[in-house]
């Protein structure tokens, strides 16, 4: 790549057309294998580069990319980006390497690693997956996949990161079928690891797992619709948190007044039991980075403590506009990409109460074991999410699964109600979208109970009751 | 470059080798309160290289168009079938006669200064806030534009590539009363710089916001539901997948095995079209090399048959559809959709309305990502305005809708004849007699 002179001359050219300018060169290496229909049909890797320049005026940025790192193209590129704006002269600058406090070990790197030892994780889930039951398993897919991402972040406030993220990931689809009914189940596991992550996270465990749940919803009954106590699982993972907080503590969202919790800083948000966190710098998480990517270390951040409301996740821009300091959320999907501020792991911490206790104090409601994805509309709170996996509660028993169930509710309503917090805690992963842009995200909360959530389901049609 | 790919690869030991060459340029400008926020310049170029060697399919991409990195990526796609499992039917196809003749490209954007192209972005937002004074806030008013290069040649002696562009613009407004916030949003995407027409990008997003303002949730309840084109066009994701070979030959489409079946009401017909003039997604051939065609799906309620690739097509001896679609160079071609819409009805879009006594004219989806299409199961955010009488009263929002994509295409007993095109999927307003609608 380039070197600390070279790039010091990009970033002066760049930044005369502006307050701060900013190089993000990146190289990326991916393996990827899928089967489907008991066949390994896709083996592809593949390499690709690229830099991103970035000039920031006042409040106005100018964004460009370009795959060619050259330094005659990448100062061309500066000078198209920076001329967005007036010329200004500007003391020279200096680049200082930062180290990150964050520490995140590889034991088992993807890129030393046999291909067919990749292939052979590939196929023991697919096995074990289709071993739960030969007869009703119909499909299975399964997707491995490993990136090492190199960069290189400089800019002209004399930050200089050189950084290798390594991240694995393995998910199994299995479709299951009886008669006329045909369901899905899905499990996933990645972290920013090499290949020990599958030391602890078993493969054919996974593929158990998604087949056993597959199965499971083949006798489920549809879900039924309308309001009730919905208790959340530990193990359901935190999709809820992350769509009906998350997104809304994101600072750029704030600052536009896009979000129900804009100017509510110190002010109580949600229930006493609610401490919601940030953080960046769990050990081999999936979400998880040494340093964000404008070259800020990885924090961890209370975004709410005991339901009041105490920070938002910030980047360089939204934290300078705040005059706060960045908290390591600047985070973007690749050198095509500004940094926006993201969430990284997000989880509601534990409180006191045990699981079994939380179900048992439901007279009635639906229980839900494993979410799936959802989505926010930050601008006034109302969310959803989807049960892919859930019960309904009856006397405070766990009784028959259902299907097909979709949560919906508003953020700060549904933080104001959680009424009981239990003191386990579950991740799960996923690939949070915003913008256009796709980061690896994790997610966490303990069993929780909210009151009252709209739970679509379906009403049989007239004549259909039994 | 594509042809040293392909011999290359060819001495390297396959039987057959595949060279799909791709470069864009894009430029994105986002304005707020009239000042440009954002301006994004782009300028991207891979390749990426398939083979067949023992039956084996192996695949690599690099975006380092130097010829070690390339010749590394070959020898990637090489090592990579041989990881990858035996299978008889794949292939790369023979050049075909001839490919269609399309319009793809606009010699004026070229030309248009940025400027100009930044005045484009200031007018969706001006258009939009002066359309009701209750909108405050801009998430999202942005023009962007692209032009692109492709390339595939395979050992066959295929060779074909086409220049393309189009432009486009996008608006997310927020309306505020009594404290309470709505979003709306407006979109455009063309061939033609000319066609765009910037002010009516606005104002689409800001009466979307304006008309949810008070909303409230209903009471839960089977109820008739009218569909916006936006809606519907949200579902046709789904039936997309369901209608690909790929997901009937893996047993994961509800349309398995119902060729020459009704699988929906007789209004219902649906067409995969790649020569469609001005479809955002039109093309001469697919991501293989196949010449693009017009596919109908499903005709007058009854399945037709299903979208197909190379490999699919083979599979089932039958002809690809030119369906190879392909994200980029850094993806193997899959099966997908061109222009993919659900043909207009005889009926205006008010006329539908004025015939439903009562019922929920849908307007917004959430979560659309999480229904299933294996299953066909769904279940969304919805947002809307409740229909009494035959006309629309209150606003309503928090609620979901659930169901399943058969009994929704079944139940549907009015389709509009205003279809319109959200970039590669288009509808019309449409009528379903019953859904399950969860609120209160």
């Amino acid at each position: 790549m380039l070197e600390k002179a070279d790039l010091e001359e990009i970033l002066q050219v760049a930044r005369k057309g502006g307050d701060f300018a900013e190089v993000f060169l990146e190289k990326r290496e991916i393996t990827k294998i899928g089967c489907e229909a008991r066949k390994i049909e896709r083996v592809i890797t593949g390499a690709e580069q690229g830099a991103g320049i970035r000039v920031l005026r006042e409040e106005h940025t100018a964004y460009g990319y370009t795959n060619a790192l050259d330094k005659e193209n990448l100062i061309a590129l500066a000078r198209q980006v920076g001329r967005a704006a007036r010329e200004k002269p500007e003391a020279r600058v200096v680049l200082e390497t930062r180290e990150s406090p964050v520490a995140l070990p590889i034991r088992q790197r993807p890129d030393q690693v046999e291909i067919e030892r990749k292939a052979a994780l590939v196929r023991a889930a697919d096995e074990a997956a289709r071993s739960v039951n030969e007869k009703l398993v119909r499909q299975v897919t399964v997707n491995y996949g490993d990136v090492i991402q190199r960069v290189t972040i400089a800019n002209t406030e004399g930050t200089y990161v050189e950084d290798e993220r390594i991240r694995t990931r393995l998910a199994v689809n299995v479709v299951a079928a009886e008669g006329e009914v045909i369901q899905t189940g899905f499990e996933a596991a990645g972290g920013a690891q090499g290949l020990e992550l599958y030391e602890t996270e078993a493969p054919w465990e996974l593929g158990r797992r998604a087949a056993r749940r597959a199965l499971l919803m083949l006798n489920a009954r549809r879900a039924p619709a309308g309001r009730m106590a919905v208790v959340l699982a530990g193990e359901a993972g935190g999709t809820m948190i992350h769509e009906a907080c998350g997104h809304g503590l994101e600072a750029d969202l704030v600052q536009k007044q896009l979000s129900v919790y804009a100017g509510k800083k110190g002010e109580q948000v949600a229930s006493e039991l609610v401490t919601v966190v940030d953080d960046g710098t769990l050990a081999g998480k999936y979400g998880s980075f040494r340093f964000d990517d404008e070259g800020n270390p990885a924090g961890r951040t209370v975004l709410i403590e005991k339901g009041i409301l105490q920070t938002f996740m910030y980047d360089h821009l939204t934290a300078a506009r705040d005059g706060e300091s960045p908290t390591g959320n600047g985070r973007r999907e690749s050198f095509q990409h500004k940094p926006i501020p993201r969430m990284s792991n997000t989880y509601l911490a534990p409180g006191d109460a045990s699981p079994e206790e939380i179900i048992r104090e439901t007279k009635t409601g639906l229980l839900v074991r494993k979410m799936g994805g959802g989505q926010v509309n930050t601008t006034n709170g109302d969310f959803v999410f989807e049960v892919a996996e859930g019960y309904l509660i009856k006397d405070g028993e766990v009784s028959v699964p259902v299907r097909g169930a979709t949560l919906t509710g508003n953020g700060p309503e549904v933080l104001r109600q959680i009424d009981l917090v239990g003191r386990d805690l579950g991740f799960a992963i996923g690939t949070c979208g915003k913008d256009g842009q796709g980061v690896p995200v994790s997610d966490a909360q303990p069993t929780i109970r909210i009151p009252e959530l709209i739970v679509g389901g379906i009403l049989e049609k007239e004549g259909d009751r039994d | 470059m594509a042809a040293a790919v392909v011999e290359k690869a060819r001495r390297g030991g396959a039987e057959l080798a595949e060279a799909y060459f791709a470069r864009s340029e894009e430029l994105l400008v986002e304005v707020r309160e009239g000042e440009v926020e954002t301006l994004k310049l782009a300028r991207e170029e891979g390749i990426g290289v398939r083979v067949i060697r023992k039956g084996r399919l192996g695949f690599a991409y690099t975006s380092d168009l130097s010829w070690p990195a390339v010749k590394e990526a070959v020898a990637g796609a090489l090592a990579n079938a041989g990881t990858a499992s035996e299978d008889p039917y794949h292939s790369f196809p023979e050049p075909p006669p001839a490919y269609p003749d399309l319009e793809l490209e606009d010699p004026l954007l070229k030309e248009v200064s940025l400027a100009e192209k930044i005045e484009k972005a200031r007018e969706i937002e001006r258009a939009g806030r002066a359309f009701d004074p209750r909108i405050r806030l801009t998430e999202r008013a942005s023009y962007e534009d692209a032009r692109y290069l492709v390339a595939i040649a395979n050992s066959r002696g295929l060779l074909a590539s086409c220049r393309g562009s189009f432009c486009g613009g996008y608006a997310v407004l927020v309306a505020e009363a009594d404290g309470e916030q709505e979003t709306g949003f407006g979109i455009q995407f063309t061939r033609k710089f000319k066609e765009l027409d910037a002010g009516a990008v606005g104002r689409e997003a800001a009466a979307r916001a304006v008309r949810l303002l008070g909303a409230r949730r209903l009471e839960t309840g089977r109820v008739p539901v009218v569909m916006d084109p936006h809606v519907v066009a949200s579902f046709l994701g789904m039936l997309a997948s369901a209608l690909s070979a790929e997901a009937v030959q893996k047993g994961r489409s509800l349309f398995a095995g119902k060729v020459g079946k009704s699988v929906a009401a007789p209004g219902v017909t649906i067409v995969d079209d790649a020569t469609l003039p001005g479809g955002l997604l039109s093309s001469p051939f697919d991501g293989e090399g196949v010449p693009g065609q017009r596919t109908v799906l499903i005709e007058g309620g009854q399945l037709r048959g299903f979208l197909y690739n190379t490999y699919t097509a083979a599979r089932d001896q039958v002809a690809s559809t030119g369906n190879a679609a392909r994200g980029s160079f850094k993806s193997t071609p899959e099966v997908g959709s061109t222009n993919f819409y659900l043909a207009p009805g005889g009926f205006a879009p008010e006329q539908i309305i004025e015939s439903t006594t009562w019922g929920l004219y849908l307007t917004e989806v959430m979560g659309m990502h999480t229904a299933n299409p294996i299953s066909g199961d769904f279940s969304v955010g919805a947002a809307g305005i409740w229909i009494e009488h035959g006309e629309l009263s209150k606003p309503v929002r928090g609620m979901v809708i659930a169901g399943n994509i058969l009994e929704l295409l079944e139940a549907v007993d009015a389709v509009g004849n205003d279809l319109r095109f959200f970039v590669g999927k288009g509808a019309p307003t449409i009528r379903v007699t019953g859904l399950t609608v969860s609120g209160k």
